[in-house]
C-alpha cells in the first residue's frame, strides 16, 4: 500500500468518483482545479477525504454516514473555492522546490563537462576557440541559476520560518528553470556541433547527450512549475 | 470568533494542540474546537494545507498510521515547533497583557 493512503489518490477520486457520494464528488472536485505533483496531491487530498469520512462519522454516531452526514460534513469543510487556494499554494511550493532542487542538481554539472572537454587532450585536439567561449557563458549562466535555485530551498524552507514567502516566487524559480533549461540546450547543441569539428568528438557527443537529457528534465519540471503558479480555481 | 480573526494565530493553534502528543488531521481540528469551547470557528479542510506547510517549515514531522482499513496520517511537534510554540506563547502573552492594560477600564480620579 503506498504512502498516499488507502482511499486511493486524486487520480481514482477523479475517475473512480461516486458521483452519488457526497465525500467522493468533493474530493474529485478539489482534484480537478488543482496543479503539482501528483504524489503530492494525492497525499494531501487522500487526508482530505480520511477527514471528511471522520467528521461524517461524527455527524452520524452509531450507524454508517448517511448522504446527509456526508453534506454537512462537506459543507463544514469548506467549498472547492474556499478549500482550493490554500491546496494549491502548498501544492505549487511543493512543486517549486522539486524544480530547484533539479536545478540546483543538474545545472551546475555543465562545468566540470566543459571544463573537462576544454582541457581534454592536445591543443590541436581541443575545442573551437569560439565554441569554448559560448560554453563557457553557458556554464555560467547555468551556475548562477543553481545559486538562484539554493537561495529559493532556503527561502521556501526553513528559513520560512521567519520571513513569508512572496507570492510570485514559484513563477520565479519556474523561469530560472526555463533559464537554466535554455542555456542547457544550446551547451547540447554547441557540443553536438563542436563534435564535428574536433577529433574527441565521442566526448563531445557523449557531453552533448548528457546535457539534452539534464535539459528535459529541468524544463519539464520548469513548465510544471508554471503551471502550479496559475490561480487553482477561476475568478 | 471568524475564521478571519484566527487565521493570524492559526499555526500557533495547531502546535499548542499538539504539545501533549501526536494526532492526525482530524483530531486536531477537534481539539481546537474542544479546547475553545466551541468558540473559534475554522473552515475544517483549511487545517490540511496548514499542517503541510508546518511539516515543510521543519515544525511537524507526520506518519501515516493504519487503523483498521483506513490510513491516517499523525502529526507530531518537533523540537524546532516546541521552540516556536514557546515562542509564539510569549508573544500572545505580552500582546494580551498590553491590550488588556488598555481595554480594562480605570479607576475614576479622585479630586485632590
Amino acid at each position: 500500500m503506498s504512502a498516499e493512503g488507502s482511499s486511493g489518490g486524486a487520480g481514482a477520486a477523479g475517475a473512480g468518483a461516486d458521483a452519488a457520494d457526497p465525500i467522493e464528488a468533493h474530493v474529485a472536485e478539489l482534484a480537478a482545479v488543482l496543479h503539482g505533483a501528483e504524489r503530492e496531491k494525492a497525499r494531501m487530498l487522500s487526508e482530505l477525504r480520511e477527514g471528511l469520512l471522520d467528521a461524517a462519522a461524527e455527524l452520524a454516531p452509531g450507524c454508517q454516514p448517511d448522504h446527509e452526514a456526508a453534506r454537512e460534513a462537506v459543507r463544514q469543510f469548506g467549498g472547492v473555492a474556499e478549500l482550493a487556494p490554500g491546496f494549491q499554494r502548498e501544492l505549487t511550493i511543493v512543486q517549486a522546490r522539486h524544480t530547484s532542487r533539479r536545478i540546483l542538481l543538474l545545472a551546475p554539472l555543465l562545468l566540470p563537462c566543459w571544463y573537462l572537454l576544454a582541457a581534454a587532450g592536445p591543443t590541436a585536439h581541443r575545442l573551437p576557440y569560439a565554441a569554448q567561449v559560448l560554453l563557457a557563458h553557458l556554464g555560467g549562466t547555468a551556475a548562477a541559476t543553481a545559486l538562484a535555485a539554493a537561495a529559493f530551498l532556503a527561502a521556501t524552507g526553513r528559513l520560512a520560518r521567519r520571513l513569508s514567502t512572496p507570492d510570485r516566487l514559484p513563477v520565479m524559480v519556474a523561469w530560472t528553470g526555463t533559464t537554466a533549461a535554455v542555456a542547457l540546450a544550446l551547451s547540447a547543441f554547441t557540443l553536438t556541433i563542436a563534435s564535428l569539428l574536433t577529433s574527441s568528438w565521442p566526448l563531445c557527443a557523449l557531453a552533448g547527450a548528457v546535457a539534452i537529457v539534464f535539459h528535459a528534465k529541468i524544463a519539464a519540471s520548469a513548465r510544471a512549475c508554471r503551471q502550479c503558479a496559475r490561480p487553482a480555481v477561476a475568478a | 470568533m471568524k475564521a478571519s480573526e484566527v487565521r493570524g494565530h492559526l499555526d500557533g493553534l495547531l502546535l499548542s494542540v499538539l504539545e501533549s502528543g501526536p494526532l492526525h488531521g482530524y483530531a486536531v481540528i477537534t481539539a481546537v474546537q474542544e479546547r475553545s469551547n466551541g468558540v473559534l470557528e475554522l473552515r475544517k479542510g483549511t487545517i490540511y494545507p496548514a499542517l503541510n506547510r508546518l511539516e515543510r517549515l521543519g515544525l511537524l514531522s507526520s506518519t501515516w498510521e493504519s487503523v483498521g482499513e483506513r490510513r491516517r496520517r499523525c502529526y507530531e511537534l518537533t523540537d524546532a515547533g516546541r521552540r516556536s510554540l514557546d515562542s509564539e506563547r510569549k508573544v500572545w502573552r505580552e500582546f494580551t497583557a498590553a491590550i488588556g492594560s488598555v481595554l480594562e477600564p480605570v479607576q475614576p480620579r479622585t479630586a485632590t
